[in-house]
């Protein structure tokens, strides 16, 4: 039976004041249970790193509640907020940051020495772990003799040695060929579905959307849900080009309506002379609501 | 988190290797100071310590030798030698002066021994003569080479020519020297009639010295009779008091060079990590315990310099002695104390140092590609 591992609610974050104020997040509400795997998507710049980083309790927002396995982190303090973090969550980074001194084995260990047992009673489920994961014939090299592949499947092996309830993934695929990718969500789908835990993948990768219970939209510090195959297909009015409007990150409205883009240089030309391309259109250029399945 | 702390230093062998020397070499050259002036401080007590006598006794109220003048009365070597326990007084005569010879000069002690009494005489000789006859001197070798004198030159002390008959070894300072005229001679250069200085005496076997003294200064009147082991204690802790402010000063200096280069290599290395300090931060590892392993990390490169630089020192102290011989070199269990004791310092500070920058390292930045 499943459980909230991570309730967040009505999350702000700004940066800046007056006229440079940025809202990275803003009102953001989300829950996610153990063997759910949800992905949180959407344009550069839309406040995903700041958002995992609140939900991952690297960072406080200005308002609003973090809820990790029962606890409110607001309540808190910075030192109880990184035992939490050892022993609750798990991260995986697209650049892997594994400590380039410590070989294979020491690396996944590293968190354990935050965790009720230290090292000594988690050598047993390193090993295991790097088994798993197809390591054990690496499990002394150090990192930079390891392919991309590698790495991040010894840093998925130490978001688990602590056994945490919750795993936070930012871009785990980013940095890895097709192949490696794969086989890396398939890891981390995995670890939801056999072992239930949470895990909460940050990607632009279309591939996770696959194996995602849920995908998350992020723009503009807003999040929203969106289903695999919801879409939105329309047509950039000056070179009609077929645009997915849940994606599309370049529009601009005009007379009430929202108009998407397939580059700037489009909607420049749009922007200068909209009487030029409405006139070819007399509706609003929508293909359709769904893709076809 | 300290195998990572260890093998984060070991992971550049050439850098820690290079960081290590660095700091060593401040440390070396407040050893070194030290040295010079222990190995000074030493040679100011050789007399002491070379001739080896149970018991000094000298003018009551003095306590020491070096800068010192005392007189006894010559009646005042039987009224010792009658004291129980005594085996044998030998009596000298001792001026601090200076000796001129080929243009050039030196402060030394003059020791006025008895003719033929070997006793209190140069404790090794080099070449010549071992002992003075009357008119004649023995002086130091390096005292010899560094004027150019030879066997049967000239040399002036206080106002008086002696010739030089023989030169000892392990005798000159640069400090202080020793050199070695007859008592008769020197008395008459004193113009002193009827007083030494010093008593050196022997006690019988099985007599405690430390007993003999006390016996002495109880039953012969108006001296004072220390042990050698005291008296040499005094007289030493004198020398080096003298020098104590330089030493400081160069152990301050010494120290603040170490705390530099320390402060700037963990500070270096920490720049170069921050990006693995997020990580770790990231990963739940608290501020301050980073900062632990950074101290560990700045008192494993301490602690290493300091090794290397007594090990440096160790090396230097023969190399010194057979290529600089004017220059007296030692090492004292204080020195060597005092500056373990600036390393543990040198790297709390320079842990300190890179504090606010280790509390900067965001976590958040390991999300960061």
């Amino acid at each position: 039976m499943s459980s909230t591992i991570l309730h967040a609610e009505n999350l702000t974050k700004t940066y800046g004041e007056g006229r440079t104020l940025v809202r990275a997040v803003d009102g953001v509400s989300l829950d996610v249970a153990s063997g759910e795997m949800v992905t949180i998507t959407g344009p550069s710049g839309s406040g995903k790193t700041t958002l995992v980083s609140i939900l991952g309790a690297l960072l406080r927002p200005d308002s609003g509640s973090v809820i990790i396995d029962g606890v409110d982190i607001s309540t808190l303090s910075d030192a109880r907020v990184s035992r939490l973090r050892a022993r609750t969550i798990g991260f995986v980074f697209q650049a892997f940051n594994l400590l380039e001194a410590l070989s294979v084995r020491d690396n996944v260990l590293f968190p354990a020495h935050l965790a009720p047992g230290g090292v000594r009673a988690a050598q047993e489920r390193a090993d295991e772990l790097l088994a798993r994961l197809g390591l054990s014939k690496r499990r002394n090299a150090l990192p930079g003799t390891l392919s991309g592949g590698e790495k991040q499947r010894v840093a998925i092996a130490r978001a688990l040695i602590n056994q945490p309830r919750l795993i936070i993934a930012d871009e785990p695929t980013g940095n890895l060929d097709s192949k490696s990718g794969q086989d890396v969500l398939m890891v981390l789908h995995d670890i939801a579905r056999d072992e239930g835990r949470a895990v909460l993948i940050v990607t632009h990768d279309r591939r996770v959307e696959d194996v995602a219970d849920r995908i998350l939209w992020l723009e503009d510090g807003h999040l929203r849900d969106r289903k695999q195959d919801d879409h939105e297909w329309v047509r950039d009015p000056v070179c009609n080009m077929a645009i997915d409007a849940w994606i599309s990150t370049l529009f601009t409205e005009h007379q009430g309506q929202r108009y998407h883009f397939c580059s700037v240089r489009c909607r420049e030309r749009f922007t200068a002379t909209p009487e030029r391309y409405l006139a070819r259109f007399e509706t609003p250029v929508k293909l359709s609501e769904r893709s076809p399945s | 988190m300290l195998n990572w702390t260890y093998r984060e230093l070991l992971a550049a062998p050439q850098q820690l290797l290079a960081s290590v020397a660095a700091v060593a070499g401040a440390f070396a050259l407040v050893l070194f100071f030290a040295g010079v002036f222990t190995g000074e401080s030493r040679q100011i007590v050789a007399l002491i310590d070379k001739t080896d006598a149970d018991v000094w006794v000298m003018q009551k109220g003095v306590g020491n030798m070096h800068m010192t003048t005392s007189f006894l009365s010559d009646w005042k070597i039987d009224a010792v030698a009658a004291v129980d326990g005594v085996a044998k007084v030998t009596p000298i005569l001792y001026l601090n002066s200076v000796i001129q010879a080929g243009g050039r000069s030196w402060f030394s002690y003059v020791v006025g021994i008895e003719q033929g009494d070997g006793r209190a005489g140069p404790w090794k000789s080099a070449a010549g003569a071992r002992l003075p006859g009357p008119g004649q001197a023995i002086v130091p070798d390096i005292f010899a080479s560094d004027a150019g004198l030879k066997i049967g030159d000239k040399v002036r002390i206080a106002g008086r020519d002696f010739t030089v008959a023989g030169f000892s070894a392990d005798t000159f300072s640069m400090a202080n020297s020793v050199s070695f005229v007859t008592l008769s001679d020197l008395a008459d250069t004193m113009s002193s009639v009827g007083a030494v200085s010093y008593l050196l005496v022997d006690a019988r076997p099985g007599v405690d010295p430390a007993v003999l003294a006390e016996r002495i200064r109880t039953q012969v009147e108006k001296v004072n009779a220390l042990t050698r082991q005291d008296f040499s204690r005094r007289d030493f802790s004198i020398a080096v008091q003298m020098g104590l402010e330089i030493i400081w000063m160069m152990t301050i200096i010494g120290g603040a060079l170490a705390v530099l280069l320390t402060g700037f290599i963990i500070y270096s290395h920490i720049s170069d990590r921050e990006r693995e300090l997020a990580v770790i931060k990231a990963l739940g590892v608290r501020d301050r315990v980073i900062w632990a392993a950074i101290l560990v990390q700045a008192l494993v490169i301490g602690l290493l310099a300091y090794g290397l630089a007594v090990g440096l020192i160790y090396l230097a102290i023969p190399l010194t002695e057979a290529l600089v011989p004017k220059v007296s070199l030692g090492m004292s269990g204080d020195s060597l104390i005092r500056t373990g004791g600036l390393a543990v310092v040198v790297s709390l500070i320079a842990a300190a140092i890179p504090v606010r920058r280790v509390l900067a390292v965001d976590p958040v930045t390991a999300f960061q590609q």
